[in-house]
């Protein structure tokens, strides 16, 4: 088992590591001059010569490319994230001040993905092709075709509509307000979560209908369990293994899904701040924003897998 | 795997090669009408963008300052937005960028991948592993966040757009045409043709890659919604087609920025037309995979 987190670990590092050329490749090396993203393309004809390679050598971006490279990485090893052109706080302060909430959003959507999608998956398995069955699929296909993002901004206008309210703009953390912390978080968790959900309940009928025709099923029902425990003990622990997968997978969704959500919401959180970057087109925000998505995203990559591998001695010893 | 890809009748006509797609479709339409009904809702909704600067009631660009952030009437069947333009006209006229997008990058994106994909399982060996080793960095983006940085450095536009989104589509096709190319390299027939002394080229292209076409095709439809729905999160955050073009995206984005309270008709009607379009794609997609490969029926 340790060997297997060792290698898995291992083999997340170099990941890391190809992760941070990739983006370093994308953001710097890709015909688009940093300049024009950050001026725009207006403002960059409107440079002198002189200012260019003025902006060019305070912003580093006269070296050869691998001392910038190694500049960068150099920073993110002490924890220096650098600044944005345009606030004074440092992007570390920032991803520490609005990750939480981004999180907290994350991971409530995935219990709700989970406390939603598995009985659906339940009922709509042990009742295959009947209308409810039919039902339940026609939502879950529904639920993954509908952008999250828009029934966002569905959910804020019918609530200001209806009830004239809306979620309080500013950040509160769960600690020292947890009431307007959690009018804040909960829309975005709702409509990533159930988007996730759709998936789950999908994953989960097809996995649970394979797993009902297996022997060791038979086995238990010839034995004269009844049926629910069949299914809970027997049946559900290991239809669910696929499910944890794709739970996994699917938190890739929710990282980047809670980008337009959360501005669709106003949330103050990490994706809000991903799509300010984006909007004002700041370059180095938004190459270490997108580095430290990526990396979140393949420790969490890890502990799926090393999860699973916990769970199904089957792929520990492969 | 030869029973699950059959193969192509030798030497097609054109006649027959008409009357077999005609057979198909007939064939689609009885084992999976509803899937066939979304199909034709797919079909009329890229008969729309083809058809959107005939069938538009007004200029989707042009302002008209007498109606002015107006509730839907029977001049403006979809009411119009904060300088006047119709929104009607706008959403039929996003219809052309979202499919274009969607088509243009999911074709380039899993021809790329399935041609690379192709070339690693057929070579293997050090190429193979390297090439792993890349697609496994590029899915360690979740997808929308590395169409976001690829479409900001390039700068805005269509065919940017296009490329950053094709770029998601590449470790898809890749993967999935490596894996089948692993296994129908070791089938009888190719064996045969190696033994023949046929060239890498023709082993490739000739005895391979007919076979991935199945496989091809039922990647291509599944990920045309997916596609879209990234075109309309680029346009929303201010990253895909710059605004003045309609795009479904760019629509809702407008409508937040309008104010406080947006208009229920500027962000009902564009999300009401990328759920459709998503929702036909998806369901003709499961439907070509159903009939080109009955062993994945009812999974994800």
């Amino acid at each position: 088992m340790y060997s297997y987190i060792a290698r898995r670990l291992a083999f997340g590092a170099l990941t890391v590591i190809g992760v941070s050329i990739m983006v370093f490749a994308v953001m710097r090396i890709l015909p688009g001059d940093p300049l024009v993203a950050i001026f725009g393309p207006e403002g960059f004809t409107k440079l002198s010569e002189q200012e260019r390679a003025g902006y060019m050598a305070a912003l580093g971006l006269s070296d050869p490319l691998w001392v910038q490279y190694l500049a960068w990485v150099k920073d993110i090893v002490r924890g220096d994230f650098g600044h944005s052109f345009f606030r004074s706080e440092s992007v570390a302060d920032m991803i520490l001040r609005r990750g939480p909430l981004t999180a907290e959003i994350a991971l409530i959507s995935v219990v709700l993905s989970w406390l939603v999608g598995i009985p659906v998956a339940i009922v709509s398995a042990l009742r295959p092709n009947t209308i409810s069955d039919s039902l339940v699929r026609f939502i879950s296909i529904l639920f993954i075709a509908v952008p999250g993002f828009w029934v966002g901004m569905l959910i804020v206008l019918a609530l200001l509509f209806w009830f004239g309210y809306r979620a309080p703009m500013a950040g509160a953390s769960l600690l020292a307000d947890p009431v307007a912390n959690l009018q804040l978080v909960v829309g975005p968790a709702i409509v990533l979560g159930l988007g996730q959900a759709a998936y789950i309940a999908r994953m989960g009928r097809s996995s649970l209908l394979e797993v009902i025709r297996e022997d060791y099923v038979r086995t238990a029902r010839a034995k004269g369990l009844n049926n629910r425990l069949v299914i809970a003990l027997h049946a559900l622990p290991n239809a669910l293994l696929p499910v944890i997968t794709l739970s996994g997978v699917l938190l890739g969704l929710v990282l980047a899904g809670s980008i337009p959500v959360e501005r669709a919401f106003g949330t103050p959180g990490l994706g809000y701040a991903m799509f300010t970057a984006v909007s004002e087109r700041d370059v180095f925000v938004m190459q270490n924003l997108v580095f430290v998505y990526a990396v979140v995203f393949v420790l969490l990559n890890i502990v799926v897998d090393v999860t699973i591998a916990l769970l199904d001695p089957r792929i520990r010893y492969r | 795997m030869t029973a699950i890809f059959p193969a192509q009748p030798a030497l097609p006509t054109t006649a027959s090669r008409a009357r077999s797609a005609l057979r198909g479709i007939g064939m689609f339409f009885r084992r999976a009408p509803f899937s066939a009904f979304w199909g034709c809702i797919a079909a009329a909704i890229v008969a729309m963008a083809v058809a959107a600067p005939v069938i538009v009631p007004y200029e989707p660009l042009k302002s008209d300052f007498r109606s002015m952030q107006k509730p839907p009437s029977e001049q403006h069947w979809f009411g119009t937005d904060q300088i006047g333009r119709d929104t009607l006209s706008r959403v039929i006229y996003g219809s052309r960028a979202s499919l274009t997008v969607a088509f243009g990058a999911v074709l380039f994106g899993t021809t790329v991948g399935a041609l690379w994909g192709l070339a690693c399982g057929y070579f293997g060996g050090r190429f193979d592993m390297a090439s792993q080793r890349l697609i496994e960095f590029l899915q360690s983006f979740p997808d929308l966040i590395l169409a976001m940085a690829i479409a900001m450095a390039l700068g805005g536009g269509l065919g940017t757009v296009i490329v950053a989104i094709a770029i998601t589509r590449i470790p898809f096709g890749g993967r999935v045409i490596r894996s089948v190319v692993l296994s129908l390299k070791e089938i009888q027939y190719v064996e045969a043709a190696r033994g023949l002394g046929a060239s890498h080229k023709r082993l490739m292209f000739r005895h391979i890659l007919p076979q991935c076409v199945a496989p091809y095709m039922i990647l291509a439809t599944t990920h045309l919604g997916v596609a879209i729905v990234i075109e309309a999160s680029l346009g929303f955050l201010g990253v895909g087609i710059p605004p003045p073009s309609p795009t479904w995206g760019n629509m809702l984005s407008d409508a937040l920025n309008a104010g406080l309270v947006p208009p229920w008709w500027l962000v009902l009607f564009p999300g009401v037309a990328i759920t459709i379009t998503v929702l036909a794609f998806n369901l003709l997609g499961d439907g070509i995979r159903d009939l080109l490969d009955p062993r994945l029926r009812g999974s994800v």
